[in-house]
């Protein structure tokens, strides 16, 4: 489904990512996991094209230079260049890190938002679908978005990612902050949304444990580079990460 | 304002209320549109007041050189006006997005052009005049207000409604208020932030050329009035804080009876000193505006 291949980011002369590769099949649940600045966000950025707008703004206000190298297919096209609306529309959906929900807009007109590229029909279903995995938010529908809790903000990020109508749904590090319970009432939701809906998942986490159970395959990235790779159940066993993601 | 008639001192509370009133909703309108455009693209569109001034020609040609009935003339000027909008931003904004003083050069250079290209051209003296949409008058306790002043309050509660409306039940009136509280966020959506600017750039001046239509038929035409509108706006907007919809309302509220109450009590040419007055004393006591987003809390959080 998805396929980058070589991936590199500079930001000026510092390497980001290098030489990243990193696939996802139909119906997958891919993790990235890594720590604080090992390119994470960088790497759902470049998928998502958000990096293409960094980019244009960096170079419009005389600030840093950014180049991005390697390939980037989505269904066999080539979307390397296309602007983010235009993989959005082809459901590409990134759930951004720190959640960035509307924080004036009501959790409603939230989703409202996200459902930009639905159509009336979708929306009502989406709507409702979002209501039964996140069964908080029916109840906050008309609270501030602002006002949430961390955990609410999070169901409503990913409602409002759902929204979006996503094929492959790019999940920025989704538990950041968050306890334990909601943690794993998350991961639930999570796997649902792939198994209901058949979406294709590409998560990002600073802790693997957590998410490694309903992960099928698994990347490691250490300073810009992907230094381990494999199936989920195996990186479980594999003592280098359990030492290194899981502090055991 | 374009008003020169009525002007006159006013002597009771009565008039000030009601004078205050038309003149505050007549000061909402001129803001509205270069409010929205900041709100949504955080762009600063100094050729408010040139559109603002074009659309009264285009509709004065249409009626006097190709002799189009008024209506007619009046739909087809605003959707010039929002076509001119839509190509400032698409031809020369777009290659400045997000530098914010080449964005006000830019677009106060387009500014200058339209309104001195204007005078150049001959558009200027007493004679360019748009009719009023009815005529006559009416008391209200006892106040003569002719009907177009009504009018201007008419559309200017029409125009706050449909926006409101437009903006929480519409879908790319919901769009566009995604982009204007985050653009990334909105862009991860699949929310095209050149696009949703043009149609904000598009939107504002239509709402530009929509006071004029309705406030120019109390005056002349006259390029002038396209840096008073400008100034006006920018008033509105900064004393409302930068962006918000609520905030500029009132702004034209508190700011249109400050007019007013100069006109009673001082004189009738302050007009111009109350507006630069209500930005300095805004920028000195809350920088942010009445409804200014407060960046830092926000940052805390």
């Amino acid at each position: 489904m998805l396929e980058a291949r070589g991936i590199m980011v500079f930001y000026e002369n510092m390497l980001a990512i290098n030489n990243v590769s990193i696939k996802c099949e139909e119906g997958q649940i891919v993790g990235i996991f890594g720590a604080n600045s090992a390119g994470k966000t960088t790497l759902m950025y470049t998928i998502s094209g958000i990096m293409l707008d960094i980019k244009r703004k960096e170079e419009m206000a005389g600030g840093e230079r950014i180049t991005v190298l390697g390939e980037i297919r989505y269904n066999g096209e080539d979307i390397k260049n296309l602007k983010p609306s235009e993989r959005a529309r082809r459901g590409i959906i990134l759930c951004p890190e720190r959640r960035r929900i509307f924080a004036e807009s009501s959790v409603l007109e939230n989703l409202k938002i996200g459902a930009y590229l639905a159509t009336t029909s979708q929306a009502k279903e989406t709507l409702e679908y979002v209501f039964t995995i996140f069964p908080p938010l029916r109840e906050l529908k008309g609270r501030t978005g602002g006002f949430l809790s961390g955990g609410e903000q999070q169901m409503l990020a990913i409602g409002r990612a759902l929204m979006a109508q996503p094929k492959l749904l790019l999940l920025d590090e989704p538990l950041l902050g968050l306890s334990p319970a909601i943690q794993s009432m998350l991961i639930r939701a999570i796997r649902e949304i792939r198994d209901q809906k058949g979406i294709a998942l590409i998560i990002t986490e600073q802790y693997a444990r957590p998410v490694l159970p309903i992960v099928d395959y698994a990347y490691i990235l250490e300073n810009g580079s992907a230094v381990l790779e494999g199936r989920g159940k195996e990186l479980l066993e594999n003592p280098d990460v359990k030492a290194a993601y899981f502090g055991m | 304002m374009d008003n020169e008639g009525p002007l006159k001192r006013f002597n009771k509370k009565v008039d000030i209320i009601i004078y205050g009133t038309i003149n505050s909703i007549a000061l909402a309108l001129m803001a509205l549109g270069f409010t929205l455009v900041y709100g949504i693209s955080r762009l600063p569109n100094f050729a408010h007041g040139a559109l603002y001034v074009i659309t009264g020609f285009i509709v004065w040609g249409f009626i006097n050189t190709l002799g189009l009935n008024y209506f007619l003339a009046i739909i087809l000027s605003l959707a010039i006006t929002g076509l001119i909008g839509a190509a400032i931003y698409q031809f020369v904004l777009i290659r400045v997005r997000g530098m914010a003083i080449s964005e006000i050069i830019a677009s106060y250079a387009i500014a200058l052009a339209i309104l001195e290209g204007l005078r150049w051209g001959g558009f200027k003296g007493m004679t360019y005049t748009l009719p009023v949409f009815m005529e006559g008058g009416v008391e209200i306790f006892g106040v003569p207000v002719d009907l177009q002043r009504l009018i201007v309050v008419g559309i200017g509660i029409v125009v706050v409604a449909f926006l409101w409306l437009f903006t929480h039940y519409n879908k790319i009136g919901l769009a566009l208020r995604g982009m204007a509280q985050d653009e990334r966020a909105a862009m991860m959506l699949g929310i095209d932030s050149d696009r949703m600017a043009v149609i904000a750039m598009a939107l504002g001046s239509v709402l530009a050329g929509l006071a004029a239509v309705v406030l120019l038929p109390l005056g002349n035409i006259v390029v002038e009035a396209g840096y008073r509108v400008l100034i006006f706006a920018i008033a509105v907007c900064i004393v409302g804080g930068l962006g918000s919809w609520v905030g500029a309302v009132l702004a034209a509220f508190i700011i249109g009876f400050a007019q007013i109450i100069t006109v009673a009590y001082i004189e009738s040419h302050f007009h111009m000193v109350v507006a630069l007055l209500a930005i300095i004393i805004t920028l000195i006591l809350r920088p942010s505006g009445l409804f200014g987003r407060q960046k830092e809390l926000e940052e805390r959080v």
